[in-house]
């Protein structure tokens, strides 16, 4: 298929070029997250090495995302669907068990975690489904809507993964607000909800409790699971106004700070840049978001809306989460920070889906081609 | 394909993209507001915290002044101490390390447990509590070995005091220990497991001796492996002190008193610095600085000899007759006394109607000053203490330092007993009879001094009346505390008197003569209990231990322009010349002539078989 060169002008290049900045925000804070000092100086960890590299895929990926015309996705969106519950089931069955979790599928070369392919599924089913709800959502519709949803989250969280079943709710359930729901349902929601809340603790694990006990008060376990609020808490905060500056921050270099190179890393990065570059960093991610409103806005047709809302979410739940942990707003969640934190796979995705928006954008004039 | 452009035209709902666009400003301002409160409201406070994860300080242990004796020789050191200490913030799992700290240094688990519950709280954070405070090599190196592996312990070395000679000097250094929580309360400085003079010198010059603590600052990770390291403060050393004492002749006093309990107090007559004070039995500074156990404390407390007094200066004796030139100098200063003036001794005197003998049972006939001190005539003074009576003698006593305090640089100095009519009303609600002023003109009865008021005393009569404060500290001022109140022609006297007590051959003191040096001395019999008939009928070596007189001998010694006065006092001695003599000429031979003549092992051997007998025979019997 050819690409028009005219495709290449209507790109939303903020967006691409935003990912990117993050991107190499992300590898540089790394590169200070995983050195340490030593009694003869500093060592620095492989990690940005690695890095890198995913995220030199994660470019392919995302050019290869901006080829094709996502409206076929809507025909596409329903075979991926059950592909994907297939996948979900064979894991019960062939999953690696990795820490007590069956999570993973051994590809050979690498292990794929099919609640990340659930994640870009679920937005792909969604929009194909709410591009065409004319009306805000009754009972029944949001019923089925989020009955798809519930499917896949089900058999991830019984892997079990709360985590990424719940982003899967999450990234339908902004997707359903975006749309709208009928008043009515908006009451029932605004009544019920609120008062199963309590009745799902019944359903956490112990050390999920635990974890929730935590961050309610993290001086009852000051070494154990407070330890990481604390320490996080300390990182940040004695970043001060200007920070101590790249690779100066005590709390990461010494190791006081866990996992800093992943779920914590954005704290690494409010030690060492302080109030002034932290802040620049949530502007940027702000900006980034803000591009995908803007695609959603200007989308030729509602299921690019919709898919672009999606990806909004799925970025959104996650930077929220995660920095509203690593501030000590929410309690620990094992959710990565997009581009800033270590991982392959996850960079991967992100690039990829951030190549779906920019393939929404980029064809917003050109549908009639087609 | 059919539903491809089914919904082109269709506008997103605007409410959506509202909510999307308060959704990032909402997390945004949030963010930002977390951020400013974490950051800038309370920025510095958390800085602080990742300083306190970070730096952590030590300090540095100030090597405790050395002290040296005259010449030079190291008496006191600082030797290199292992302990092993427990940093609690940074041990996983207390009861675990404990254990094995048990297995490894073979102490009782329950043992460390308490110890460690007890001083938790007294440890600053971060700083290691010591939980073996003196690891032997072979621990050492076993533990260091394998200390890696347990996070939170560590070696700490600190000075530990060492004494070269614990038993020769102990009464004279003192010794240093752990301080006690009360010192640790007054002196905010010290810190749990410091060292603090305790007794002695030790205790006396603590300040000039203990220095001041160090601080470094190091860089700890969060497995408290050391980064970088900085001082802060550099510790300042105490201050070295080098002691008036003879090494030399502090070795041979106590080789004399060796089986012995007594005391030698050996004081340059120019200066009033002491070059030897000795008592025994002793007791060894390094059990007390290396952590006395209870068995030993308890052995040492109970001991019937009491090692840990200093016969010197903390215990008072009846002065007997070394007493005698204090009442002849007393008569001479009252204008009571006519040196030249016979006085009959007929061996004994008669008041009312007691009966006073004289020592000499056949009597000294005609006797004059010089004769009774001579021969230590009891009659001559017994006349002379009826004329001068308590007031004068204890008037006169008082005014050349006895019943006071000398004021030298040791703790817990006695000033003994100067009795005047008064005391001996309010003491004994009796009034004084004529028989105390004989009794006392004898230097028996209620009269009790210190070796060292006696060698002060002594060097006086030597160097022309002065009183000094006897000094232990090289090279420190001499003070004149006082004058003998005679004039040259009348100590004259006495001092001829007491060097004719040497040179004549009826002299009490002849043992002491020696080739080319100018020798005086006196001697003296200090009553311990009054004997029965019964006992004074047994020969000197049936009398038990407990019930023999204290033998003293006083002297004064000077060649080529150096004068030194000596003091000794052997406990139930029997008697001046033959206990206390051969020391006193020791110290006479090492001073002039430099020899070094030691006690001969068959009398050390006498003199334990007689101890051993009398600690045998328990009970107050005076049956032998």
């Amino acid at each position: 298929m050819p690409i028009d060169r005219r495709l290449l002008f209507y790109i939303n290049w903020p967006l691409f070029g935003l990912a990117v900045i993050l991107f190499l925000l992300g590898v540089l804070n790394l590169y200070s997250a995983s050195g340490y000092r030593l009694e003869g100086g500093m060592s620095v960890a492989p990690y940005y090495h690695r890095q890198l590299l995913w995220g030199l895929m994660g470019l392919f990926g995302m050019v290869a995302f901006m080829f094709f015309d996502y409206r076929h996705l809507k025909t596409m969106a329903w075979p991926l669907f059950w592909v994907t519950v297939i996948l979900l089931v064979s894991v019960f069955f062939a999953g690696k068990t990795i820490y007590g979790a069956r999570r993973w599928l051994d590809l050979g070369f690498m292990n794929f975690q099919p609640s990340e392919l659930a994640k870009v599924a679920v937005l792909i089913v969604g929009a194909r489904i709410l591009s065409r709800e004319r009306e805000p959502l009754d009972f029944l519709r949001l019923g089925y809507v989020l009955g798809v949803g519930l499917i896949l989250a089900g058999l991830i969280i019984r892997q079990p993964d709360l985590g990424s079943g719940l982003s899967i709710i999450m990234i339908l359930g902004g997707m359903i607000l975006f749309r709208g729901v009928t008043p009515r349902v908006f009451k029932t929601a605004l009544v019920t909800i609120p008062a199963l809340l309590p009745l799902s603790w019944f359903f956490l694990h112990g050390y999920q409790k635990q974890r929730i006990m935590t961050f309610m008060d993290p001086s009852t376990d000051p070494l154990g699971a407070g330890y990481h609020i604390i320490q996080s808490e300390i990182a940040i905060g004695s970043g001060g106004f200007w920070g101590k500056g790249f690779l100066q921050g005590t709390q990461s270099q010494l190791r006081f700070l866990p996992e800093r190179h992943t779920d914590f890393a954005v704290a690494v990065f409010g030690e060492e840049w302080g109030f002034v570059g932290t802040m620049l960093l949530l502007s940027l991610f702000c900006v980034f978001l803000y591009q995908m409103v803007i695609i959603a806005r200007d989308a030729r047709g509602l299921f690019g809306s919709y898919l672009a809302t999606g990806v909004f979410f799925y970025f959104f739940w996650q930077i929220l989460i995660n920095t509203g942990m690593v501030l000590g707003l929410m309690p620990v969640v094992g959710i990565p920070l997009p581009f800033i934190s270590y991982g392959g796979s996850a960079t991967l995705v992100n690039f990829c889906l951030v190549g779906l928006v920019l393939n929404v954008s980029m064809r917003r004039f050109l549908f009639k081609q087609a | 394909m059919s539903n491809f452009y089914d919904n082109a035209n269709q506008q997103p709902p605007r409410a959506g993209l509202l909510l999307l666009q308060a959704l990032i400003l909402g997390v945004f301002c949030l963010f930002a507001v977390r951020l400013w409160y974490l950051q800038i409201h309370r920025g510095e406070e958390y800085a602080l915290k990742a300083k306190e994860n970070q730096l952590r300080q030590e300090s540095i242990f100030s090597p405790r002044g050395l002290i040296r004796d005259r010449n030079g020789d190291l008496l006191a050191v600082n030797e290199p101490a292992y302990a092993l200490g427990l940093v609690r913030e940074d041990c996983p799992d207390i009861d675990k390390t404990l254990h094995q700290v048990a297995m490894w240094t073979g102490e009782d688990f329950d043992k460390l447990k308490t110890l460690y519950t007890r001083n938790r709280k007294r440890v600053k954070q971060f700083e290691p509590l010591i939980l073996i405070p003196d690891l032997s090599f072979a621990q050492l190196a076993l533990i260091d070995a394998n200390k890696l592996r347990w996070p939170g312990l560590e070696i700490q070395v600190r000075p530990r005091r060492q004494y070269r000679y614990g038993m020769l000097l102990a009464h004279v250094l003192g010794y240093v220990a752990e301080a006690s929580e009360e010192e640790m309360r007054k002196q905010p400085e010290l810190a749990l497991g410091d060292y603090v003079g305790k007794q002695g010198i030790e205790f006396m010059l603590e300040s000039r001796m203990r220095g001041a603590k160090g601080l470094s600052q190091f860089e700890v990770d969060v497995n408290g492996r050391r980064l970088q390291e900085r001082i802060l403060k550099h510790p300042r050393a105490g201050h070295e002190i080098s002691l008036s004492i003879d090494l030399g002749l502090q070795k041979l006093a106590m080789d004399w008193l060796s089986e012995e309990a007594g005391g030698v107090a050996v004081m340059d007559a120019d200066t009033g610095q002491l070059w030897a004070l000795a008592s025994a039995p002793s007791y060894n500074s390094n059990d007390f600085s290396s952590g006395l156990s209870a068995e030993q404390w308890a052995a040492l407390r109970d001991d019937p000899l009491h090692p840990m007094q200093n016969r010197v200066i903390q215990s008072v004796y009846p002065p007997g007759s070394v007493f005698k030139p204090v009442i002849a100098a007393a008569g001479l200063h009252y204008d009571m006394l006519d040196p030249n003036e016979t006085v009959h001794c007929s061996g004994q005197i008669r008041l009312g109607r007691r009966v006073f003998r004289c020592w000499k049972k056949g009597g000294h006939g005609a006797v004059n000053l010089e004769k009774a001190l001579v021969e230590s005539c009891d009659v001559y003074f017994y006349k002379l203490g009826k004329k001068l009576t308590v007031d004068r003698m204890s008037e006169f006593a008082r005014a050349v330092g006895f019943g006071k305090l000398t004021g030298i640089r040791l703790p817990h100095e006695k000033a003994g007993n100067m009795p005047t009519r008064k005391w001996k009303r309010k003491r004994f609600g009796e009034g004084w009879q004529g028989g105390d002023n004989l009794n006392m003109a004898i230097g028996q009865g209620y009269t009790l001094v210190t070796p060292l008021q006696v060698a002060r005393f002594f060097a006086g009569v030597q160097n022309g009346g002065e009183l000094l404060k006897p000094l232990l500290v090289k090279g420190e001022k001499t003070v004149v505390q006082g004058e003998i109140p005679l004039n040259e022609e009348q100590l004259g006297l006495i001092k001829h008197a007491l060097i004719q007590t040497v040179d004549n051959s009826h002299g009490t003191c002849r043992r002491l003569r020696t080739k080319g040096v100018i020798v005086g001395g006196k001697t003296g019999t200090a009553q311990v209990v009054r004997l029965t008939d019964e006992l004074k009928k047994l020969k000197d070596d049936q009398i038990p231990y407990k019930f023999r007189d204290h033998g003293w001998m006083a002297a004064i010694a000077e060649k080529d322009g150096r004068r030194f006065a000596i003091a000794v006092l052997v406990e139930h001695g029997l008697h001046g010349g033959s206990g206390a003599g051969p020391v006193v000429k020791a110290v006479i031979d090492y001073l002039f002539l430099g020899k070094v003549r030691l006690k001969p092992e068959a009398k050390k051997a006498k003199a334990r078989a007689v101890r051993l007998l009398s600690l045998n025979a328990t009970g107050g019997s005076n049956a032998n």
